[in-house]
C-alpha cells in the first residue's frame, strides 16, 4: 500500500510535466514499479503495532509482539489503565473513571477544565438516569454550576443539561439525547484522547489516515492518468483499467 | 478647497498611461532624503490667501483658511482642515478635511500615480513652481527617488481633500481633485494648483503664514500617544 | 444497560481533615486521596479545602517523610510510599494553577521536603514529588532557585539529566522560573545545559514544551547565549532524516500540496543548526508545542537581530500564530500574547499580518462575546500593537464595527482586560483623520474612560490616561462633550497625584486638550488648574512632568493674544517658575521652555520685555544666559526653539524692538547667533537670517 502510494507520487510529478492527455498504465507497468519500491516488514509491523495499541487492543499487542517481534513503543500497562478508564465512562462509573485519571497521572483534568467539565456533566445526566433527582440537584448545585462560573464558555451547554431537572419524561424530552449512549462515548473518547495526549501519543492511530491518503493520491492521479487502482480497500485488490 | 461641480468638464484628460504608483515601501534602503523640519509647518499652524476660481465667464478668487492638524513624518504624511470663506452658493464657509503625501522620496515620489493624474499632468504642474526646475531632469528618470531633498528649503507635497466638515455632500460642490504644493521652508508660504480633470486647469492657490495678531510667530503642539 | 454505583461515600471537608488524623494508615491514605479527587480540577472546592486548613494538614503528614534518614525511607513499606504519593499529588493539585494554592503550600514548608523527596530510592515519590514542585514552578510566586551557585547547579543539571519526565521537565521549569540575569544566562550556558535542553526538545509532549518554555528564558535578550546556541551541532536533524517516521509521513501532504522546494527552503538556511530542531517543532502535531516553539523563534529573533529575519520565517510565524489564535483552549488564550510580541513595534511585521487579515482574525474574535478575561486581553493588547503604526489596520479596525465590544471591555470585572481595552483604543485613536472627524467623541466612550480615572488598578487608570490623550485632541468643538462628563475636574485631581507616571500623563491628557482650545475651554481647565498648581508641576522633581506642564503652558499661550495673560496671573508665578526652571533643565525640557517662552514673546512690548527680564535675570549677574546654552546646544530642535524666541524679541515694527536687540547685544546673544549662519540644520539657519534681516533694518551700528 506504501510502496502503492510513493508511484502515484512519482507518477504525479512526472505527468505534471506532460500535456493533459491522460496516460495509460498498463498493469504490468504498474506492478513491476510497485515491485520497484522496497518497504521494511519492521515498517508495516510497526504501523499495525501503533493501530493496536492506539485502539487499545492490548491481548492482540500482546501476540502481535510474540508472533512478529515488533516492540510496542509504550508500556503495555499503561494501555490497560487507559481501557480500564475509557470502559469505566461507557459503563456510566463516572467517579470510578476520575479516580483512575487522577491516579494515572493528576495533571489531565487539572489542566483540561473543559474534559473536567463534560465529565462532570456525565456524572449529572447517570444520576438522572438513574432517578437520583434530588442528587442530581445538589449536584448542580454543586459542581457544575461553578464551572459556568469559572469558564462563560460551558455556560451553553450548562444550560442545557440542567435542563433535563425541568422535565417529568427525560428520554421524550428536547434534550434527551443527552441521555443517549453515545453522549458517553464521546465522553469516554474525550479521555481517551486526553491521555493519549498525557503520553505523547497521537489520539489517533496512522493506519486511517495513511489510507485517506492513498484514496487523495487516486483522486489526483484519475485526473491524469488510467491505471490498475485499488477500489475495495478492504481487499485492495488492484483493479484493471477499463482501456 | 471645494470647487464648483461644472456643467460641461473643461477638458477631458486623454493623457496616455499612467505612471507607477507613487506610494513606495517604508523600507526604501536609499533613504537619505527626509525633507527639513520646518516649525512653520508643523501642528497648530495657520495660513491664510486665495484660490482662483476664474473661468471663462468670469474672474473669480475664492478666500481661504487652512491649518495643519496632524504631521507623520516617517510616513510622509500630513493632513489639515481647509475653509473656504466666499464660496457663493453656501451660506456658511465651507471647510474640508484633506490628507497630504509630503514627496520625500522614501514614502513618495513626485509621481502621482493615482487620482487620475498622469506622469505627464505631474511634471505639468510641478514645473510651474520654479524651485522645482532643478528636479526636472532627474523626476523624468526615477520621480525623484533619488534626489536629496533634506537641504532644500522646498516641501513639496500633494493635498487631496477627503470630506467636507460642516456640509452634505448635496452642496454642488467637488472635492474631486487634489492640489499639487510646495511650500516654502523660508517665510512659510504656499503655492498649489488644483487639478482636476473637471475642472478648470491650474487653479491657483496662494497662503502665507498668519500670526493671528501676534507681533511674531506662536506654536502650539499636541502629542499622541 | 449498566448503571452507575456510587460505592465511595462522599466526605464532607470537615470530615476529611479529621480522617486525615487517623493514626491508621489505611484511613489516612483513603481521606488523602478522597481530598485528591475532590479538589483537582476544581476550584472552588481548593479553595474551600485551603480554608479550612487542608494545606498545613498535609504538608504534615510529608514532613516526616522528608526528613527521615534515606536509609530507613529505603525499607519503608508500600503503604508508606502511597502516603508519601498522594500526599504530595494533593500539595500539587492545590499549587496547579491556582496562586492561593502555591502560597499555603510554600507557607507551610513543603517546598524543601519535596526537593528532598527527590532523592527517594522509590521512583514513584520522586515522580509525585518532581510533579508537584513543577506545579509549584509554574507559578510566580515560586522562590527563585540560584543556580548561578555551585552546588545548585550541579543539582539543577542533576534534574535535566534524569531518567523521569518529570524531573528533566522540574529542571525545565527551574530554568524557566529563575533565569532572569544575562549572568545566570550566561552561567547556564557555560555549564553546558543547552546542548541537554536541545536534546530534550524529542522528548515527550510535557518535556518539549517545558523546555522550549526554558529555552526562551534562557534566550531572552541574550545574542551571545543565542549564537552559541545556534552554532551547536544537532545531531538530529541527521538522525531523524534518515529514518522514516512518523513526521516525515505527516508531512507528505502538505510537501505534496506545494511544491517540495519551499518546503526544503523552509528549512534549509538553519538546517543542521539547533536553530532548525525548533523551527522543526513549529510543524509539531500538538498545538501547545506550535506556540511555544514560536515564542523561542520570537524570543530569539528579537534578542538578535542575525537570525530569522528571512521573510518566509516571519510570514510563517504571522501564519501559526493566527492559526493558533482558534484554539479554543489555553493555546488559544495565549497566542495573541506571543503574537503581540512578534509585531510589537516592528511595522514591517505588522504590515505582514495585516496583509494576512490578522485585523479581521482579531476582530471576528472580538464579536463572538463571552471570551476568557486572558483570551480577550491578549486580543485587545494584540489589535493594540496591529494599529500602533500602520493607519491601514486602524481604519479596517474601525470598519468591523467592534469599537462597541471594545467600549464594554472598559467595564470589564478584570483589571487587566480594562488596560488592555484602553491600550487598544490608545492605538486605534492614533487614526487623525477620524480624530479630526470627532469619530471618538462618543458619550459612550468617553464617560467609559472618565469612569476609569478613578479605576482602583494604577495601570487601568495611565492607560486610560492614554486614550483620553488622544481622543481630546478633537479638533471639532466637541470638546465640550469631554468636559460635560466632568472629565477636567478629573484631570486636574490626577495631576495632585502622588504617582508621577500619574501625574505626567493627566498633564499631557490636558496639554492636548489645550491644543487650539477655545477661550472658554482654556478658561475653564486653568480655574481648575490654578497659577500656582502650574507653577509647582512646572517645577515637579521628574523632568517628564516639567516637560509636559511647559507644553501645557506653551498651548494656553497660544491664539487669542490675551491668552497671554495667564502667565501674568498670581503675580507672575507661572513666569518666573519657567524662568527659574530653565536654568538647570534637560534638551527636552528645555524645548517646551523655549516654545512657551517664544509664544508669551509674541505679544505685545509688556509681553516682550517680562521674557527679556526671565532671560536676561542670570547675566545680571554676570552668569551666562541659558538662551546662549540652548542655541549651543547638540540638538537641532533646543536651537530653533531658542532662536524662535529671538526672532519674536527683534520682531520688527514694535517700538522697543531696538531696545531689545542692543540688551541682547550686551549679553553676547547675538554674536552667538551670528554664529550660526550656516547651522547644520536647515529650520536654524533660515530663523538665525530672520534674526539677521530683522537686526539688518536698524542699520550697521550692531555688527
Amino acid at each position: 500500500m506504501m510502496s502503492l502510494f510513493w508511484i502515484v507520487i512519482r507518477q504525479l510529478a512526472e505527468i505534471e510535466a506532460m500535456a493533459a492527455s491522460k496516460k495509460v498504465i498498463t498493469r504490468e507497468e504498474w506492478e513491476k514499479k510497485l515491485n520497484d519500491v522496497k518497504i521494511r516488514k519492521e515498517d508495516m509491523n510497526k504501523l499495525v503495532m501503533n493501530f493496536l495499541v492506539t485502539e487499545g487492543y492490548v491481548d492482540a499487542a500482546e501476540k502481535f509482539q510474540m508472533e512478529s517481534g515488533t516492540e510496542p513503543d509504550i508500556d503495555l500497562a499503561t494501555i490497560t489503565d487507559r481501557m480500564a478508564v475509557k470502559k469505566a465512562v461507557q459503563c456510566g462509573n463516572v467517579e470510578d473513571a476520575i479516580e483512575k485519571v487522577n491516579d494515572l497521572n493528576p495533571e489531565i483534568l487539572d489542566t483540561n477544565p473543559q474534559l473536567f467539565f463534560h465529565l462532570q456533566q456525565q456524572r449529572f445526566i447517570e444520576l438522572i438516569r438513574n432517578g437520583k433527582v434530588e442528587e442530581a440537584l445538589e449536584f448542580a448545585q454543586e459542581e457544575l454550576a461553578p464551572r459556568g462560573e469559572e469558564n462563560q464558555s460551558f455556560l451553553e451547554e450548562l444550560e442545557r443539561t440542567v435542563a433535563l431537572l425541568a422535565f417529568e419524561d427525560v428520554s421524550n424530552c428536547p434534550v434527551g439525547g443527552l441521555l443517549d449512549i453515545s453522549q458517553r462515548l464521546k465522553t469516554a473518547s474525550e479521555v481517551n484522547a486526553a491521555i493519549l495526549t498525557s503520553q505523547s501519543r497521537e489520539k489517533d492511530p496512522k493506519l486511517p489516515s495513511l489510507l485517506k491518503m492513498l484514496l487523495w493520491a487516486q483522486n489526483q492521479l484519475d485526473e491524469k492518468a488510467v491505471y490498475p487502482r485499488i477500489n475495495d480497500l478492504s481487499t485492495a485488490m488492484l483493479e484493471d483499467p477499463a482501456v | 478647497m471645494p470647487v464648483r461641480v461644472e456643467e460641461t468638464s473643461s477638458s477631458s484628460s486623454t493623457s496616455s498611461s499612467s505612471s507607477a504608483p507613487s506610494q513606495l515601501s517604508g523600507e526604501n534602503s536609499s533613504g537619505h532624503t527626509s525633507p527639513p523640519v520646518c516649525t512653520l509647518l508643523t501642528v497648530g499652524q495657520a495660513f491664510s490667501g486665495t484660490q482662483n476660481v476664474s473661468s471663462l465667464q468670469k474672474d473669480e478668487a475664492w478666500r481661504v483658511n487652512v491649518r495643519i492638524q496632524g504631521c507623520d513624518l516617517d510616513h510622509g504624511y500630513l493632513c489639515g482642515t481647509m475653509e473656504a470663506l466666499n464660496v457663493p452658493m453656501a451660506d456658511t464657509p465651507v471647510v474640508t478635511f484633506w490628507e497630504g503625501e509630503i514627496v520625500d522620496g522614501k514614502n513618495y515620489t513626485f509621481f502621482t500615480g493615482k487620482w487620475e493624474a498622469s506622469s505627464e499632468d505631474d511634471t505639468r504642474h510641478w514645473t510651474q513652481f520654479p524651485s522645482f526646475q532643478p528636479f526636472l531632469e532627474q523626476v523624468k528618470v526615477d520621480g525623484g527617488k533619488s534626489l536629496d531633498l533634506i537641504n532644500y528649503p522646498y516641501i513639496f507635497m500633494r493635498w487631496k481633500e477627503q470630506y467636507f466638515v460642516n456640509v452634505g455632500t448635496d452642496c454642488g460642490l467637488t472635492i474631486a481633485g487634489f492640489y499639487y504644493v510646495c511650500f516654502s521652508c523660508t517665510d512659510g508660504s504656499i503655492n498649489g494648483f488644483y487639478y482636476d480633470p473637471n475642472s478648470s486647469p491650474f487653479q491657483k492657490l496662494e497662503l502665507k503664514s498668519t500670526n493671528e495678531g501676534r507681533s511674531g510667530f506662536s506654536f502650539s503642539s499636541y502629542e499622541l500617544q | 444497560m449498566p448503571t452507575a454505583n456510587t460505592t465511595i461515600p462522599i466526605h464532607g471537608p470537615v470530615d476529611l481533615l479529621t480522617r486525615l488524623d487517623s493514626p491508621d494508615p489505611e484511613t489516612k491514605l483513603k481521606a488523602l486521596r478522597e481530598i485528591k479527587n475532590q479538589i483537582i480540577g476544581n476550584r472552588t472546592k481548593k479553595l474551600s479545602f485551603l480554608k479550612l486548613g487542608a494545606v498545613p494538614a498535609v504538608a504534615s503528614i510529608l514532613s516526616p517523610y522528608a526528613t527521615e534518614a534515606d536509609s530507613q525511607l529505603a525499607d519503608s513499606d508500600v503503604s508508606t510510599s502511597n502516603i508519601i504519593v498522594q500526599s504530595a499529588a494533593v500539595l500539587g493539585s492545590f499549587a496547579c494553577g491556582f496562586d492561593a494554592g502555591v502560597r499555603a503550600v510554600l507557607d507551610a514548608g513543603s517546598f524543601p521536603h519535596l526537593i528532598r523527596l527527590l532523592f527517594n530510592p522509590d521512583e514513584k515519590v520522586v515522580d509525585a514529588s518532581a510533579r508537584s514542585l513543577r506545579m509549584i514552578y509554574q507559578s510566580k510566586l515560586a522562590p527563585k532557585y540560584e543556580f548561578v551557585q555551585e552546588k545548585n547547579m550541579e543539582f539543577l543539571i542533576s534534574l535535566i539529566n534524569s531518567e523521569c519526565e518529570n524531573v528533566t521537565g522540574l529542571g525545565a521549569s527551574i530554568i524557566t522560573h529563575s533565569c532572569e540575569t544575562s549572568a545566570e544566562q550566561r552561567a547556564l550556558c557555560d555549564a553546558g545545559v543547552l546542548k541537554k535542553l536541545i536534546s530534550l526538545l524529542e522528548g515527550s509532549l510535557s518535556q518539549k514544551n517545558a523546555t522550549l518554555e526554558s529555552l526562551a528564558a534562557v534566550f531572552k535578550n541574550n545574542p551571545e547565549v543565542i549564537s552559541k546556541f545556534v552554532g551547536l551541532e544537532n545531531e538530529r536533524a541527521v538522525e531523524g532524516s534518515l529514518s522514516p517516521r512518523d513526521s516525515s509521513l505527516e508531512s507528505l501532504g502538505t510537501v505534496l500540496k506545494n511544491n517540495p522546494e519551499s518546503v526544503s527552503k523552509f528549512v534549509g538556511p538553519e538546517s543542521g543548526s539547533a536553530l532548525s530542531s525548533i523551527i522543526e517543532l513549529t510543524k509539531d502535531r500538538y498545538a501547545r508545542t506550535r506556540l511555544l516553539a514560536c515564542m523561542c523563534l520570537i524570543v530569539i529573533r528579537n534578542a538578535s537581530p542575525n537570525y530569522l529575519q528571512d521573510v518566509g520565517i516571519k510570514a510563517k510565524l504571522v501564519y501559526l500564530l493566527l492559526e493558533l489564535l482558534d484554539d479554543p483552549g489555553q493555546v488559544g488564550d495565549e497566542a495573541p500574547f506571543v503574537f503581540s510580541s512578534l509585531v510589537a513595534g516592528k511595522e514591517d511585521l505588522q504590515k505582514l499580518a495585516f496583509e494576512d487579515n490578522a485585523v479581521n482574525k482579531f476582530c471576528n474574535q472580538l464579536q463572538k462575546g463571552q471570551l476568557h478575561p486572558k483570551r480577550l486581553q491578549g486580543i485587545l493588547l494584540a489589535l493594540a500593537d496591529l494599529c500602533s503604526k500602520l493607519e491601514g489596520c486602524r481604519l479596517t479596525f474601525l470598519s468591523l464595527k467592534v469599537l462597541n465590544q471594545v467600549i464594554d471591555a472598559l467595564t470589564h470585572d478584570c483589571a487587566d482586560v480594562r488596560t488592555s481595552a484602553c491600550i487598544c483604543l490608545r492605538s486605534v485613536t492614533r487614526s487623525i483623520k477620524n480624530l479630526c472627524a470627532g469619530y471618538f467623541m462618543n458619550e459612550m466612550l468617553v464617560i467609559s474612560l472618565i469612569r476609569l480615572l478613578d479605576d482602583p488598578s494604577v495601570s487601568a487608570q495611565v492607560a486610560a490616561l492614554g486614550a483620553i490623550s488622544n481622543i481630546v485632541v478633537d479638533f471639532t468643538t466637541r470638546k465640550s462633550t469631554f468636559i460635560q462628563c466632568g472629565g477636567i475636574k478629573q484631570l486636574v485631581q490626577l495631576t495632585k497625584s502622588m504617582d508621577s507616571t500619574v501625574r505626567f500623563n493627566a498633564l499631557w491628557a490636558l496639554k492636548n486638550m489645550m491644543f487650539l482650545a477655545d477661550d472658554r475651554c482654556k478658561e475653564g481647565i486653568f480655574l481648575e488648574l490654578t497659577g500656582s498648581l502650574l507653577a509647582s508641576l512646572i517645577c515637579d522633581p521628574e523632568p517628564c512632568v516639567q516637560e509636559q506642564a511647559l507644553a501645557l503652558v506653551r498651548n494656553l499661550v497660544d491664539g487669542c493674544i490675551k491668552s497671554i495673560e495667564y502667565v501674568f496671573a498670581e503675580d507672575g508665578i507661572l513666569l518666573d517658575a519657567v524662568g527659574r526652571q530653565l536654568h538647570n533643565v534637560s534638551d527636552e525640557v528645555g524645548i517646551q521652555g523655549m516654545y512657551l517662552l517664544g509664544n508669551v514673546a509674541s505679544g505685545n512690548e509688556f509681553h516682550k520685555e517680562a521674557v527679556m527680564q526671565q532671560l536676561l535675570a542670570q547675566a545680571d549677574n554676570g552668569a551666562q544666559s541659558f538662551v546662549i546654552k540652548f542655541l549651543q546646544s547638540s540638538d537641532s530642535r533646543l536651537r530653533t526653539a531658542a532662536v524662535w524666541v529671538i526672532v519674536n524679541l527683534t520682531f520688527p515694527s514694535c517700538p522697543g524692538a531696538f531696545g531689545r536687540l542692543v540688551q541682547l547685544k550686551n549679553a553676547g546673544i547675538i554674536s552667538q547667533i551670528r554664529n550660526m549662519v550656516n547651522d547644520s540644520c536647515l529650520d536654524v539657519k533660515l530663523r538665525v537670517r530672520t534674526v539677521i534681516t530683522q537686526s539688518m533694518t536698524f542699520g550697521d551700528g550692531l555688527a
